[in-house]
């Protein structure tokens, strides 16, 4: 069959060992890097880009793939070990890894990540190689309509996100979309609630946020409690590797994650990002089996399904790159570059001209996925190893990783000033004891369903029927519809059962 | 005498004096790396001109030239930073037409004076526009797209990245000579405004010619037109607007500055440097491929080019009333 020869041929390319070398290291600093909070793939891409220009184009776009994959491995690292989603995608595997891990089954959830991870990374490999070009017309389905009527989907599951109280949710969330609407209209042009800051013009950042909420936060409460009274992780380090029950658990979870992020990697825009979400919130509606750990206290699905979810997104978002040239996020567009400074145009006749240079790096793909949990599977003792520092000098370490990672993103001061200020609202938060997750999730989906929602007005003219009348759209809010009753059903029901009782 | 041959002895020595520290001004530049600033985020069309064109540059001025992206607010905070830099020559700016003609016009608050803040070095390059359509739309030449246009008012939609930019701004130039009326769909970037284009929801795109020809060489998209004023070879085979539209023009053009107050023998050197990079047939060859014109000059010209564009995109944005708001 083609494929086949197709598959031989990028392996015989990736196989060979400079290839190889360099596919390794590129996991490697991809690892390391993600590891570090706050550098995530684009930063080091960007200071890699020139590195590669004396490379052939086959080992430098293997390279920067393996940075890429490594980045996002790392970033669950640090999100199960330390609480800092070190990328978006983790913030998700940041509420129940940290709980695993302050229960002293930080190993498990490691190893979850990685496994749940490479699996995912299989199939969505397979797919890619597979399914490109009849996928890229799925995505070609989705015009604006479409793109509001998911992400209101996605803003309902996150409200499921939140274990504690759904008021809290709900407000967390609304907070999350006014921090959102902080920058440049994108309709009008005009700059809103940037208090004519320029550095505002574009908006809060993400990582901003993420590292200032998960990570300067947690470390404010922390030391705020007497030393006694402090997190400390190794005096209950059990096994390192997960038992067969949780093995058992994890199975299903990582193929609904699968399927559901290679299905939502493809859309171009954030796709994988809504991906890791979705499997959190269809994994929390699934029962518990008896004997399991509730969700947002350490439930390995919870960690499982959305890592499978995103890596999974994260290959297939490679299709509409590959296939029609457009860069599905800023890493990709990062790649296009790459491509185009090595005089490869990205897009269709890349298969046909460049056969070598396509499969091969579908070929690497594998491989690359492979290499990290080889990687990280032993590395997990020396991470463990890691949370044994006392915690007078693992803070300032945080403190300062943050503040690298924040500053390289943009290389401007004044970002650092905004993590400090997030700390400082980070905190408050634990205080009042509201989770930071739907804000975050609010946070990048309302700019996004916003610039949907007047485009997709613009194109009908002011016509809002035209939410229900394209079909993908309507099946999408019905779908809306029905989550939402699922999720206030529990709370309704509560209610009718306080007042059955005082009666 | 003795009083006269003390005052010459001093004469002297003052004189040696100043000689020597004319001497010490004339040390060799450059002497240590040169920070070449791209206000645009990595991977961008001005980010791989950057790239391709400081390889060269290095090796012409003899020390290594490291591109920093500082994107942000359209280009005016990479562009703010060079402008408050020291002028030593080691903190350069690659600007195109949206920092320097379209932004100043357009936007009241600019944290800096386009003319004052800066010393133009030259002009690097010229990227012309390009007219796309789906491949669904019933024209198949730009008098057919204008025709189509006239009969359907209102009803068809331009696709843009952004209010203020080159994309919109030469859209609003051909709705203007052409009197029609468009609506202006805007998005965060052409490149998110393409899988609209393809399927057809909005009308026509007139993208930069880097990132919009490999859609036309794959076949997805269909090119009415480019920009220039005559045909161009970076998109052989393309008949240019201004057949249809006499006068219609409109590109992008590319050039290094350095902060107000560069001393005009290092704006020779540079400006030197560059042009001799730009006839480098490598260099050559991979600006082709990215679909921008590799364009040299004097520092007079480009100062004279910027003083034209700026007046034809404030004619344009006054006339047609676009604003930030």
């Amino acid at each position: 069959m083609e494929l086949f020869d197709n598959l031989a041929l990028g392996f015989g390319v990736a196989f060979t060992f400079q290839n190889l070398i360099y596919a390794f290291i590129g996991c490697l600093l991809g690892t390391l890097i993600g590891v570090l909070p706050g550098i995530g793939p684009v930063a080091t891409i960007a200071m890699l880009l020139p590195a590669t220009y004396a490379l052939p184009p086959v080992a430098a776009l293997i390279m920067l793939a393996g940075i890429y994959y490594g980045a996002q491995y790392g970033g669950s690292t640090t999100a199960i070990l330390v609480n800092l989603p070190g990328e978006s995608s983790s913030v998700v595997t940041v509420i129940d890894g940290y709980q695993m891990a302050r229960k002293g089954r930080a190993g498990p959830a490691l190893a979850a990540a990685g496994l749940g991870s490479f699996f995912a990374g299989c199939v969505g490999t397979l797919i890619l190689a597979a399914f490109a070009a009849p996928l890229t017309e799925v995505a070609f389905k989705f015009g604006p309509a479409e793109y509001f009527s998911l992400m209101i989907l996605g803003l309902i599951g996150a409200v499921v996100l939140a274990s504690g109280s759904l008021l809290k949710a709900v407000a967390m969330i609304v907070l999350g979309l006014l921090l959102g609407l902080v920058g440049t209209d994108v309709n009008s042009g005009v700059a809103r609630f940037s208090f004519d800051v320029p550095e505002l013009t574009d908006g809060i950042g993400f990582i901003v946020i993420a590292m200032g909420v998960f990570g300067y936060g947690e470390i404010i409460s922390n030391l705020s409690k007497p030393e006694d009274e402090r997190e400390v992780f190794t005096g209950k380090v059990t096994g390192l590797f997960p038992t067969k029950e949780d093995f058992r658990n994890m199975i299903p979870a990582v193929l609904r994650g699968t399927a559901i992020g290679s299905i939502l990697g493809i859309l171009p825009g954030g796709g994988a990002l809504l991906a890791a979400f979705a499997a959190y919130t269809i994994e929390k509606k699934t029962k518990l089996r008896p004997g399991e750990v509730p969700f947002g206290q350490g439930n390995i699905r919870g960690v499982a399904a959305p890592e499978s979810a995103n890596n999974a997104g994260s290959q297939t978002s490679f299709i509409p790159l590959l296939t029609l040239g457009i860069p599905p996020n800023a890493v990709m567009a990062l790649m296009v570059g790459a491509m185009t400074i090595h005089n490869i145009q990205p897009g269709p006749q890349v298969m046909t001209s460049n056969p070598e240079l396509f499969w091969g790096l579908i070929a690497s793909m594998w491989i690359g996925n492979l290499m990290l949990v080889i990687l990280n599977l032993p590395l997990i003792g020396m991470w463990i190893k890691l949370l044994t520092v006392p915690y007078r000098w693992l803070f300032p370490a945080i403190v300062l990783f943050c503040a690298i990672g924040v500053y390289s993103t943009n290389n401007n001061t004044f970002d650092i000033w905004m993590v400090a200020a997030f700390g400082i609202i980070g905190y408050t938060f634990i205080k009042l004891g509201v989770e930071p997750a739907p804000l975050l999730l609010g946070f990048i989906l309302g700019p996004m369903m916003e610039e949907n929602l007047r485009r997709a007005l613009l194109l009908s003219r002011g016509d809002w029927t035209v939410f229900v009348t394209r079909g993908l759209s309507a099946s999408l809010l019905a779908a809306a519809a029905v989550l939402l009753v699922i999720v206030l059903l529990p709370a309704v029901k509560s209610k009718r059962e306080e007042a059955f009782v005082e009666e | 005498m003795k009083i006269n041959d003390f005052r010459s002895a001093l004469l002297a020595c003052l004189a040696s004096c100043l000689l020597a520290s004319v001497g010490v001004q004339a040390q060799p530049y450059p002497q240590k790396p040169i920070r070449l600033i791209v206000p645009f985020p990595a991977g961008g069309a001005t980010d791989i001109f950057a790239r391709t064109l400081s390889q060269k540059l290095a090796e012409k001025l003899g020390t290594s030239v490291v591109v920093d992206n500082k994107p942000g607010a359209g280009g005016t905070l990479g562009s703010d930073m060079v402008a408050k830099a020291q002028p030593d020559g080691y903190t350069l700016l690659l600007a195109t037409s949206s920092t320097h003609s379209i932004g100043p016009n357009l936007n009241p608050k600019m944290p800096y004076d386009a003319v004052r803040d800066f010393t133009p070095i030259g002009q690097v390059g010229n990227a012309p526009s390009i007219m796309l359509v789906p491949n669904s739309s019933p024209a198949k030449t730009v008098q057919e797209w204008i025709d189509y246009a006239r009969k359907n008012p209102g009803r068809l939609n331009y696709a843009s990245s952004g209010n203020g930019t080159i994309v919109q701004l030469t859209a609003e130039l051909f709705k203007a000579q052409a009197g029609l009326f468009v609506v202006h769909i805007p998005y965060k970037g052409t490149a998110l405004a393409m899988p609209d284009l393809i399927s057809g929801k909005v009308d026509v795109l007139f993208d930069s010619l880097p990132t919009g020809l490999p859609h036309v060489r794959d076949g997805r998209l269909r090119a009415l037109g480019v920009t220039t004023a005559q045909r161009t070879p970076l998109a052989p085979g393309i008949p240019p607007i201004s057949d249809v539209l006499p006068g219609y023009e409109s590109t992008t053009w590319f050039g290094l500055f350095g902060p107000q107050g560069l001393r005009p023998e290092l704006v020779s050197r540079i400006n030197l440097a560059a042009n001799q990079s730009l006839k480098d047939p490598e260099v050559a060859d991979k600006l082709q491929k990215l679909g921008i014109e590799g364009l040299g000059g004097t520092p007079a010209q480009f100062t004279s080019l910027l003083a034209s564009e700026s007046a034809k995109w404030k004619k344009i944005i006054n006339e047609r009333k676009i604003t930030l708001d």
